[in-house]
């Protein structure tokens, strides 16, 4: 929009129409999305505001079970006024967070590092059969993942890692069976990584190759030289693939909800070992499994609710992207 | 003396002793086609002097090659180049493009064995010693070289003259360590004076100028033997070019330099000795005004009068 103007005033004789119009078109179109969002994001909040209001800053913390709270509201009396509205969400956003920051940090490595594989180290012909393979699994739907995961990797751990005294030490509270946090991390971090590694790879072949020759003429080692030069200068896609890459484990709800084992509990990590095991439940996956009960109303207020930290959280990370990229930016290449 | 064709610098296997001496000019020069037809077999055999004799100062080799060829798959890019890089001095490879000259060049400092596809033959001495010897990073910090393009990190131009500095050894030097070597780096280049200030600042921000003066600091602080300059000057603007041939002749007396240009007006300027090279052959090698004035053969005189290349 702005440049297409800007390119337009640049020659003041005669002003082509067809620019004009097209101008407007696309305009208007941009404008309509901006304003959809806008509005949705308006709409999410005010549907899901009377969850906040009922239980003001208490809702962000901990207390009671989360299910049990859930399961109140959804049989809540039909008489607007008798409404129940009590919720204690702190399980659900830690585990939400507990997943997706997990995934996201094991996946920059990963992917840094897979990147690296491919552009430097690979032989030419591995890379070419890598790269699209990597862009293909990243468009696998996250359904595919999830089947593998509750009849593979669930069943795996299941048998593998949890130990008999593991189940009786927290059999009062929960049952391990092999949903847990750690095969949602692993399914998550594997779904997320193509995505990544595309990204980076990308910036990574923008390099200008001058910069390492420079860096390897002046007596660095190969890997010495990569590091310094070549991954600091793509810091910024780097980020720009987490903030991707965070928005899609954040709003991730079909595959945890087959994985970790629907539970609204929040894992705690002074358990050890243990608390890979325990199961939990992310907001993405709550309102997939609360679907049936969007008809009562404040239930499906509820729901709004958790769909609006969904938003704001996804809408807050691209801004924290954008300022640690614009941070970067001036000694960096690729994604600005 | 300055002539050596092709064909004959090889079969007649001439190998140049490691640290030639010389003194006072004896000869005057004869070139192979001349001394084909003299009759007497014993100056037949004798072998092509090679290095200029008509310099009366001494000198010292820092660096040689001995019948180097570097071919990429196929394609020969340097055919058995045996030449000398005099301490002291400015070397500058001369030769129309894609004669080998960059080649040789890069394969100094064995950055042409980063392409995987390139092979390479014959000995490169660095100090008397087969440089397959060193690891490529030592031999890269005693070598140093400069590219075409000025390529500044991305990072403060404190940082860019500290690179080679901090990452060369396990343990990183801190910043009170460094900073009397990077102002002597700045000095040494000639860009002190305008960068003092902004230590700080991204490199990036300089001009092509101050950015190429910026790359020459970075090498110098690796306190090189050798530099090797691949076309320095053929991105800048011309007062920028005057500022880096002056830096270079000044450096001269602390750093073999070797210079690959384009520019033969540039040659003649900062170069003590030429060698002019053609299709992967080295065709002449000699003291600049002998190469320009009176050049030996047929090609590097049209070279030289501009008739090719």
């Amino acid at each position: 929009m702005e440049a297409a103007s800007l390119g337009t005033k640049a020659v003041p004789k005669e002003e082509d129409p067809t620019n004009r119009r097209v101008e407007l078109l696309l305009g208007a179109l941009a404008s309509s999305i901006l304003l959809f969002i806008a509005g949705m994001v308006i709409f999410v909040f005010l549907k899901g505001f009377p969850s906040f209001a009922a239980n003001g800053f208490a809702w962000f913390g901990a207390g009671g079970n989360v299910d049990e709270q859930l399961a109140n509201i959804f049989n809540s009396p039909a008489d607007p006024a008798e409404y129940v509205y009590f919720l204690r969400a702190w399980p659900l956003l830690w585990s939400t967070f507990l997943i997706s920051a997990t995934s996201v940090a094991i996946g920059i490595f990963v992917s840094v590092f897979t990147s690296i594989f491919i552009v430097e180290f690979a032989p030419t012909a591995v890379a070419r059969v890598l790269e699209p393979v990597v862009k293909f699994l990243a468009a696998v739907p996250s359904v595919i993942y999830g089947l593998i995961g509750i009849l593979v990797i669930v069943p795996w751990i299941n048998d593998t890692f949890i130990t008999e005294e593991m189940r009786e030490s927290v059999a009062y509270v929960i049952q391990l069976d092999g949903s847990s946090v750690i095969a949602g991390v692993v399914i998550l971090t594997v779904m997320i990584c193509p995505i990544m590694i595309a990204i980076v790879t990308d910036s990574l072949r923008q390099v200008p190759r001058n910069w390492r020759e420079g860096a390897l003429a002046l007596g660095v080692n190969r890997f010495r030289a990569l590091r310094t030069v070549s991954v600091r200068a793509i810091r910024p896609a780097i980020v720009a693939a987490a903030v991707l890459a965070s928005a899609r484990a954040l709003g991730e709800a079909i595959m945890l909800s087959m994985v970790t084992g629907s539970i609204g509990f929040a894992p705690n990590p002074f358990d050890g070992i243990l608390f890979f095991f325990e199961p939990s439940r992310p907001l993405g996956a709550t309102i997939v499994d609360g679907a049936e009960g969007l008809s009562v109303a404040p239930f499906g207020q509820t729901m709004y609710a958790f769909a609006f930290i969904l938003i704001i959280s996804t809408a807050f990370l691209s801004f924290a992207g954008w300022v640690a990229r614009q941070s970067l930016a001036k000694y960096s290449v690729g994604a600005k | 003396m300055g002539v050596i064709d092709e064909e004959k610098a090889s079969d007649n296997g001439y190998v140049p002793p490691l640290r030639q001496i010389q003194v006072g000019g004896t000869t005057e020069p004869i070139s192979v086609a001349e001394r084909i037809q003299e009759p007497d077999p014993l100056l037949q055999q004798e072998e092509v002097p090679y290095f200029d004799d008509t310099q009366p100062e001494w000198f010292e080799q820092i660096m040689r090659t001995e019948s180097l060829s570097i071919s990429f798959g196929d394609k020969k890019a340097v055919k058995e180049v045996s030449l000398p890089v005099n301490a002291g001095e400015v070397l500058a490879l001369i030769g129309p493009s894609g004669c080998g000259k960059t080649t040789l060049l890069r394969s100094l400092n064995k950055l042409v064995d980063l392409t995987p596809t390139a092979k390479r033959e014959g000995r490169i001495l660095l100090d008397g010693t087969d440089t397959d010897l060193y690891d490529d990073t030592y031999l890269r910090r005693r070598v140093g070289m400069l590219f075409q393009q000025p390529n500044p990190f991305p990072m403060s131009i404190f940082d860019n003259i500290a690179y080679g500095l901090r990452e060369r050894g396990s343990k990183r030097p801190r910043k009170k360590e460094l900073e009397p070597l990077v102002v002597d780096s700045l000095k040494r280049a000639g860009l002190w004076s305008e960068v003092k200030d902004i230590l700080n600042q991204p490199a990036l921000a300089l001009s092509g100028g101050q950015q190429q003066r910026l790359c020459i600091a970075r090498s110098l602080a690796v306190m090189p033997e050798v530099l090797l300059l691949d076309e320095p000057c053929s991105a800048l603007d011309p007062i920028s070019t005057s500022i880096i041939e002056e830096t270079i002749v000044e450096l001269k007396d602390e750093i073999a330099i070797v210079i690959v240009t384009h520019n033969l007006q540039q040659a003649e300027r900062v170069a003590d000795r030429v060698a002019f090279m053609y299709l992967g052959d080295l065709v002449e090698y000699g003291v600049a005004e002998q190469v320009f004035n009176a050049p030996q053969a047929e090609r590097t005189k049209d070279y030289v009068r501009g008739d090719f290349g």
